[in-house]
C-alpha cells in the first residue's frame, strides 16, 4: 500500500482510490434519485400529464400535511409499529436467552437455522400465504382455531381483524431477526463476568438486567433502528394480502404513497410523502441513537 | 360518446371499397405480412380466458405471417401502471390494452394511433374488417375517444347475473329476479341461511369496488358519478338510493365482501356458497367448467336486475390499439396481429376457446346462443349499455382511487352514504377543477 514515507500516513490518492467507486456508487444509486425525489416534489408532476409539468413550491407538501388520509395512514403505521415492535423485542429476547443456555447443541443449531426460514421468505411471498391461510372459509388458520372450539374468523373482510392479521403475520416474520440478533448480541458478554454474576444470584432477571443487558445496547438500537425503517416502508407484504384493505384499515404510510405515485401518477405529491416519511425515519434514529447509547 | 358521423361514413366507404380492391386483388394476411416477416410485436395480455384464448390462437397467426407476438402478462391491476410507465419511458410495448376507462387518458397523451392510418392502407386493410359488424355501443366505448377510432374491441363484458337455478328452485323459484329490489326483498331473505348466502356482489378496494360495486348500483337507481356540468352528482336522491341499496343488501352477502374481488366471489358460487351473482361474462367458462364449478350443472344466465331507471348493465373489457411508439414495421405488424385476432372470421374460434368476441355476426350463427347460455342476455345488454358506466375520460385513475377510498368505507359503515357521497364529491371536484374541466380548458366529455 503506498504510503507516505517520511509522515508514515496513507496518501490522498490511496483513500480515494479505495472509497472512490463506493461514494460514486452511492451517489447514483443512493443519492441520486433522493435529490430527483426532491425536485419531484417541488413539481406537479403526473405521470399522465406529463405535458402539464410545472414548479409549484411546496404546494404538495402543504397537500400532504393538510390531507388526513396520510395522517390516518402515518397513525395506522405508528400503531403496527408500537405494537409489534415490542412483542418482538420480547419473543426474540426469549429466544435469544434461550439459546444462549448450553447444552443441546445440535437442537440449537437447529433453531438458528430455522430462525432464518421466515426473514429468508420473500415479503410478497408472506403476503400470499397469509392470504391463503387467513381466508375466512379455506384458510388453516380458522382451521387450527375450530379444533379448539372457535367459529371462524373474518381476518381480511374485518377492519380490525385484516389490522391484527398482518400484525400478527409482521410479529412472525421478524421476531426470528431480532432473536438472532440478540443472541449475537449476548455471545459478546464476557463468559468470565456472566459466571461470576451466576454465582452471586439465581435471578436470571438480574443477570440480565445488570450483567447481559448493557452489552445488548448496541444490538438493540440496532434493531430498533432496522425494525422502524422497515416496518415504516413495509408494503409487500401487506399489498399482497390485503392491499391496504377492508377500506383503509391495513392502508399503511408505503401503501399510500404507492397508491397515489402508481396508481393515480401523481409522482410530485407521492415524492412529498415520501420525502416526510423519510425525515419521520431519521428523526427516530437519531432519537434511539442518543437515549439509547446514553446509556452505555 | 358517440362516434363522428362523418369519421364513421368514411371508415364504411373505406372499408367497403377496401372489400372490392380486395376481391379483385385478393388481399390475404400471408401477402400483406411479408414485408413484416420475423418483426416482433409486444403486447400486455391479462390473466383471464379471453386471452388465453387469443393466445392458444397465435400460432396460425405467427406461421401465417412470420411476425413474433410478445406477450407480457399482468394481472389486470398491474395493467394500466405497466403500460403507463412503458409509454413514458417510450419503451417497447407496440400494443396497447384499453380498458374502457384509460381510453381518454391513452389517447389525449397521444399514445395511439388512430385505426384510420391503417384502414386508409389497402396494404394493410383486410377487406373483411367489416367495422360495422361491431356492435357500436361497444366500439364506440371502448375503441373511440373524441370522433376517432383507436381500438378494436377485444374480449369484451357486460355484467350478468349468474345463478345457481338448483338453490333458487330448492327455496321456491321459478327463475331469477328481475329487479334489484326482488332480489334484495324476495330472494335475500330466502336463500340467505344455513351459512349460504343469496347474493355476492365484488367490492375489493381496486378498481372493483368503484366499478363491479359502486357504478353498478348507481346506474339502475338513476344515479350518476357526475351531472351534466360535471359536478359531483352523489348526493342526488337517485344516487342516494342506489348507494343506500347496496348497504341494505350486504346482510345477505357472504361476511367480508369488501374484500371479494372477482376471484373469490366466482369462487363463491361455484363451491355453492351463494345463489347469485353479478359478473363479466368473461367468467362464463370459468363457471361452466365442471373442473371449475360444482355448480356448472345448474348455473344459468340472465341479464343484470333492473332499478327504477332500467337494467343499466355494467360494461367492461378491453380494446387494441397500435401504439404510436412503436416504429413503423412494429406498427404495420401490430395493425395486422389486431385486425386478425378481433375479425369476424376468428370471433367463432375465439368464443369456442373461452374468449368473448363483441362482432354481432358471431352470435347469429345457428347454434351459438343455444350452446352459450350467456348469449341472449350478453346481446341484450350491449344493446343498451352505458358508454360512461364508469367516465372514460384521461382523470379516471385519480377519480377511482378516491371511488374506491371512500366506497369501500361506506360499505363498513365507517361514514354513512351521505358523508361518504360528499367526500368523495368534494375530491373527485378537486381533481376536475385541477384538470380545467371547470374553466372551459377541456371539453365536459366522458
Amino acid at each position: 500500500m503506498p504510503v507516505n514515507a517520511s509522515s508514515g500516513t496513507i496518501r490522498r490518492s490511496t483513500i480515494l482510490a479505495f472509497l472512490g467507486p463506493s461514494v460514486v456508487t452511492l451517489l447514483v444509486i443512493g443519492i441520486g434519485p433522493l435529490l430527483y425525489a426532491v425536485w419531484t416534489s417541488l413539481h406537479y408532476f403526473n405521470l399522465t400529464k406529463l405535458k402539464k409539468v410545472k414548479f409549484i413550491g411546496m404546494e404538495n407538501y402543504a397537500s400532504v400535511l393538510t390531507d388526513s388520509v396520510f395522517w390516518e395512514a402515518l397513525g395506522r403505521t405508528f400503531l403496527l409499529l408500537v405494537i409489534s415492535l415490542p412483542i418482538q423485542l420480547a419473543i426474540g429476547l426469549g429466544i435469544a436467552l434461550l439459546l444462549h443456555q448450553p447444552g443441546v447443541g445440535f437442537l440449537k443449531t437447529l433453531t438458528r437455522l430455522s430462525l432464518v426460514l421466515p426473514m429468508a421468505t420473500t415479503y410478497a411471498v408472506v403476503g400470499l400465504l397469509g392470504q391463503v391461510m387467513f381466508n375466512l372459509k379455506y384458510g388453516v388458520v380458522n382451521q387450527l382455531i375450530g379444533f379448539v372450539g372457535f367459529d371462524p374468523v373474518n381476518w381480511i373482510g374485518d377492519p380490525t381483524n385484516a389490522f391484527i392479521a398482518i400484525t400478527f403475520w409482521d410479529i412472525w416474520q421478524w421476531t426470528p431477526f431480532v432473536a438472532l440478533v440478540l443472541l449475537a448480541g449476548l455471545t459478546t458478554v464476557p463468559s468470565e463476568i456472566e459466571e461470576a454474576a451466576k454465582l452471586e444470584t439465581k435471578r436470571w432477571f438480574t443477570v440480565l438486567r445488570y450483567v447481559q443487558l448493557p452489552f445488548l445496547i448496541p444490538a438493540l438500537t440496532a434493531v430498533l433502528i432496522l425494525r422502524t425503517a422497515d416496518t415504516l416502508k413495509l408494503f409487500d407484504m401487506v399489498f399482497t394480502m390485503t392491499r391496504g384493505g377492508p377500506g383503509s384499515s391495513t392502508e399503511l404510510i408505503s401503501l399510500m404513497i404507492q397508491r397515489v405515485g402508481f396508481r393515480s401518477f401523481d409522482q410530485g405529491l407521492a415524492s412529498a410523502q415520501a420525502i416526510i416519511l423519510l425525515i419521520i425515519t431519521i428523526i427516530l434514529s437519531q432519537l434511539y441513537i442518543r437515549l439509547l447509547y446514553k446509556e452505555v | 360518446m358517440k362516434l363522428n358521423p362523418t369519421l364513421r361514413s368514411l371508415l364504411v366507404a373505406g372499408t367497403c371499397w377496401l372489400g372490392v380492391i380486395g376481391t379483385a386483388g385478393a388481399w390475404t394476411l400471408e401477402e400483406a405480412a411479408k414485408p413484416y416477416a420475423g418483426t416482433t410485436v409486444d403486447v400486455v395480455f391479462l390473466l383471464r380466458p379471453g386471452y388465453e384464448a387469443a393466445e392458444a390462437m397465435l400460432p396460425e397467426f405467427e406461421e401465417k405471417t412470420g411476425i413474433k407476438i410478445n406477450i407480457i402478462k399482468h394481472p389486470y391491476e398491474n395493467a394500466l401502471g405497466e403500460q403507463v410507465r412503458d409509454f413514458v419511458a417510450n419503451g417497447d410495448l407496440d400494443i396497447a390494452l384499453i380498458d374502457l376507462v384509460w381510453i381518454g387518458n391513452f389517447a389525449e397523451n397521444d399514445w395511439l394511433l388512430p385505426i384510420s392510418e391503417f384502414t386508409s392502407n389497402p396494404e394493410l386493410a383486410d377487406p373483411d374488417l367489416d367495422i360495422d359488424d361491431f356492435f357500436p355501443l361497444v366500439l364506440n366505448a371502448f375503441g373511440g375517444w373524441n370522433g376517432e377510432v383507436y381500438g378494436l374491441p377485444f374480449d369484451n363484458y357486460s355484467g350478468l347475473l349468474f345463478y345457481n337455478e338448483c338453490m333458487l328452485k330448492d327455496a321456491g323459484f321459478d327463475g331469477p329476479p328481475g329487479t334489484w329490489s326482488e332480489l334484495k326483498d324476495t330472494y335475500g331473505p330466502a336463500l340467505t341461511k344455513d351459512g349460504k348466502y343469496a347474493f355476492a356482489l365484488q367490492s375489493k378496494r381496486n378498481e372493483t369496488q368503484s366499478a363491479d360495486s359502486f357504478a353498478r348500483v348507481l346506474w339502475p337507481f338513476g344515479g350518476s358519478f357526475l351531472d351534466d356540468d360535471f359536478k359531483s352528482n352523489l348526493m342526488s336522491a337517485e344516487s342516494q338510493a342506489g348507494l343506500k341499496f347496496r348497504q341494505d343488501l350486504m346482510q345477505y352477502m357472504p361476511e367480508g365482501i369488501v374484500a371479494y374481488d372477482h376471484a373469490e366471489a366466482v369462487n363463491a358460487l361455484a363451491q355453492g356458497d351463494v345463489a347469485m351473482l353479478t359478473e363479466w361474462s368473461a367468467f362464463y367458462s370459468t363457471l361452466k367448467s365442471p373442473d371449475t364449478s360444482k355448480v356448472a350443472d345448474c348455473l344459468k344466465i340472465a341479464p343484470e336486475p333492473s332499478g327504477p331507471a332500467g337494467r343499466k348493465p355494467a360494461l367492461g373489457g378491453f380494446s387494441l390499439a397500435v401504439a404510436a411508439q412503436a416504429d413503423e414495421k412494429e406498427r404495420a405488424a401490430s395493425w395486422l396481429f389486431i385486425q386478425w385476432v378481433t375479425s369476424k372470421a376468428n370471433a367463432l374460434e375465439y368464443l369456442e376457446r373461452g374468449g368473448v368476441p363483441a362482432r354481432q355476426s358471431v352470435y347469429e350463427q345457428d347454434g351459438v346462443a343455444e350452446k352459450y347460455d350467456f348469449v341472449p342476455a350478453l346481446v341484450e345488454s350491449w344493446q343498451d349499455g352505458v358508454p360512461e358506466f364508469r367516465p372514460r375520460f384521461a382523470e379516471w385513475p385519480e377519480i377511482t382511487e378516491i371511488v374506491q377510498e371512500w366506497g369501500s368505507k361506506i360499505m363498513l359503515g365507517e361514514v354513512s352514504t351521505e358523508e361518504g357521497a360528499e367526500e368523495l364529491g368534494k375530491r373527485m371536484e378537486a381533481v376536475l377543477e385541477e384538470a380545467g374541466y371547470y374553466s372551459g380548458e377541456k371539453p365536459l366529455a366522458q
